[in-house]
């Protein structure tokens, strides 16, 4: 077992390639438009419509959001699965959308994790093809007793047996899944490994396990998380910065203690006060029940997209969509026109 | 406390026969719940505890799969010597289910008036019309704007949050004795689970209703339970009020369970991961099924299984475990 690591407190220097709080990857005016087929009568999803984020080395950005809010367009686009409709990302400057595709060395710098371990791994390969894949494409090892090595290597970095590596991913449990495929990320020493809901698919108790490791490894090597999850408590857990997204846009961003502490955005403070504690003595709160579900994305509402189910809305917010603009110094922003600001 | 429960269950077994080998998935589970009480059955996945929720509906008659139990009872009523046919007209009306998936539990193919229309014309025998006046009452019960004119809709023109609040419409449209809601807001947002759960708590108020809550969140579970009864590896580990079994677990696993699960108020605490995995329920280890997982696991634990036994504190608290005066004195593991 390996020791518990100890907990993200906050941004701190960290062993790695880069220097502490350069930035690594910077995406700008991200934009993705879904047009439907022949059978989508609904027009165009606005999946993702203007965002801008930067994610420093060494770091992790946790993004939390419900369902469709564009979360996972986001991941994609910021390893280069998905290419945007405008806007561009950048990984140390150099940006990811060429003529000729993404270059190759910056795939191999960017990896990802995906949310369902089953089917994120090919069932008919062994695990030691799986893991080996990405080192095979990118010519990483010279030959295949190299191969061999590397992969148990990184088999004992997630914590599971190297002499496992020739079984099939159904021969192993659900967190075990979990950690191949943070093997196969961290097989080409990726700086950035972006995680789209990589522990909502496991049991509580393994849960833990998997966001410890992250911790860890993250610790160990420096690689810098994007941190995706519908579990507000899980972001907060793991994250130094957090993103808070509706509706394809950014609704508030800035360091995980002063968003948690204190949320600028209403919806940022509905989502905290929905959340469901493990405390049955704070049952009977008060808390914000916001109206209705997020509206679709195919047709978000105009001016600020959370005023159809914000309570502080008023005539302003349905005509002017509100900035991103910061509440208070350290990076902390809010996109609303009635942001809560420390007096 | 002279009325008799709603619901009472003990020593409940279920097995499955796949391809010669048994498999059992619930082995004696103990479940009482009062009137207007909601009893969470709190586990991870494998459990046991939705195949639990199908035993007592009685979904579970099909080849292959062995239900027994030494007493079943629903409102006073026998469910054991009940013939298939009584037992049917039970459910709809006196035990009803809410599902974690709305989509597919809902018919594609008939508007929502249609489908809660059904109940009162099957179960009461009322008329089209008095049926779809009922079921304009139901959707403006569960808060569905302009319930009038949506009652013509189909499941696919509501949202997530809207077909939830269907179903559990339908759940409480003949008054049951008993709500059984199976993870009824794991597939929804955070925000809408928060009006989903309020709402089957405001019904429970004020229709007096029992509801058996299951659910492997232990956060949802702390929001609308009374009781809580925690399962693992098919067997009860652990059952009492909810306050006290959070504030002072007696079960190694309930305890591991709280220290794994982020607290959203203290970011800085480190997160307890469990070691290993839930046992398959194919095969559970001899003795305590959680000992090969468990920090304070002896000898006597891989061996003899601990009974599941009601604890001094006159409470109604049961654990299951050879250290629960340790737990209970707070002894470090």
């Amino acid at each position: 077992m390996a020791p518990p690591p100890e907990p993200a407190a906050g941004p701190v220097a960290r062993p790695g390639g880069a220097g502490p709080g350069e930035p690594v990857l910077r995406a700008t005016g991200l934009h993705k438009t879904y047009r439907g087929g022949i059978l989508s009568r609904g027009g165009a999803v606005r999946a993702v419509a203007g965002v801008d984020l930067e994610l420093r080395a060494g770091e992790t950005l946790g993004i939390v959001g419900e369902s469709g809010c564009g979360k996972s367009t986001l991941a994609r686009m910021l390893v280069g699965l998905e290419r945007p409709d405008q806007g561009e990302v950048a990984f140390r400057d150099r940006p990811f959308f060429t003529r000729g595709g993404v270059p190759r060395d910056i795939r191999r710098r960017v990896q990802m994790v995906f949310q369902d371990p089953l089917t994120s791994l090919n069932p008919r390969m062994t695990v030691l093809d799986i893991v080996a894949e990405p080192l095979r494409v990118h010519r990483l090892c010279a030959d295949a007793r190299a191969l061999r090595d590397r992969v148990g290597e990184l088999l004992s970095l997630v914590g599971l047996q190297p002499e496992r590596m020739n079984r099939y991913p159904h021969e192993f449990s659900g967190g075990q899944r979990q950690r191949i495929g943070i093997a196969r990320a961290l097989a080409t020493e990726p700086d950035v490994i972006v995680c789209d809901e990589p522990v909502s698919a496991l049991d509580m108790s393994v849960q833990a396990q998997v966001v410890n490791l992250f911790a860890e490894l993250q610790r160990t090597l420096g690689v810098a998380l994007v941190f995706i999850a519908h579990d507000l408590a899980v972001v907060r857990h793991v994250s130094h910065r957090v993103a808070v997204m509706y509706l394809g846009r950014l609704a508030e961003t800035g360091p995980a203690a002063e968003v948690y502490g204190s949320p600028a955005h209403p919806y940022t403070m509905a989502l905290l006060s929905a959340a469901p504690a493990a405390k049955p003595r704070l049952r009977g709160r008060s808390r914000i029940m916001l109206a209705g579900d997020p509206p679709s994305p195919v047709a978000p509402p105009p001016g600020c997209r959370f005023h159809t189910r914000c309570w502080k809305a008023t005539d302003r917010c349905a005509e002017r969509e509100p900035a991103l603009e910061p509440v208070s110094g350290d990076g902390h922003d809010a996109a609303c026109h009635y942001a809560e600001r420390p007096s | 406390m002279s009325e008799s429960p709603v619901l009472e269950i003990r020593d409940l077994h279920v097995t499955f026969t796949a391809r010669g080998r048994e498999i059992h998935a619930v082995r004696g589970v103990d479940l009482t719940i009062e009137r207007g009480q909601t009893l969470a059955l709190l586990g991870e996945s494998g459990s046991g505890k939705s195949v639990t929720a199908k035993a007592v509906m009685g979904l579970l008659d099909q080849p292959g799969v062995e239900v027994r139990s030494a007493v079943a009872r629903l409102g006073g009523r026998d469910l054991l010597t009940m013939s298939a046919e009584e037992r049917r007209a039970l459910r709809g009306s006196a035990m009803t289910l809410v599902f974690q998936d709305a989509l597919s539990a809902l018919n594609p193919v008939l508007s929502v008036g249609d489908q809660i229309g059904e109940l009162f014309r099957v179960h009461r025998g009322l008329s089209r019309k008095e049926a779809r006046a009922r079921s304009v009452e139901l959707l403006d019960l569960v808060g569905i704007p302009a319930a009038a004119t949506r009652i013509g809709d189909y499941p696919h023109q509501f949202s997530g949050g809207m077909r939830q609040r269907i179903l559990v419409a339908m759940a409480v449209a003949l008054e049951p004795d008993l709500i059984i809601a199976d993870e009824p807001t794991t597939a929804l947002d955070v925000t809408v689970q928060a009006q989903i759960l309020e709402l089957i708590d405001r019904l429970r108020r004020e229709l007096g209703t029992a509801v058996l809550l299951i659910t492997h969140d232990l956060g949802v579970a702390a929001e609308v339970s009374d009781r809580v009864a925690v399962m693992y590896a098919g067997r009860l580990v652990e059952s009492g009020q909810a306050e006290e079994l959070y504030d002072l677990p007696a079960h190694p696993y309930t305890a591991a369970l709280l220290a794994a699960v982020p607290d959203l108020d203290r970011p800085a605490s480190e997160l307890r991961a469990i070691p290993g995995a839930p046992p398959s329920p194919a095969t559970t280890p001899p003795g305590c099924s959680f000992a090969p997982r468990c920090g304070r696991a002896s000898d006597v634990c891989a061996s003899t299984r601990p009974a599941l036994v009601p604890l001094e504190s006159g409470t109604g608290r049961y654990a299951a475990c050879h250290h629960v005066k340790e737990m209970l004195d707070g002894a470090p593991a």
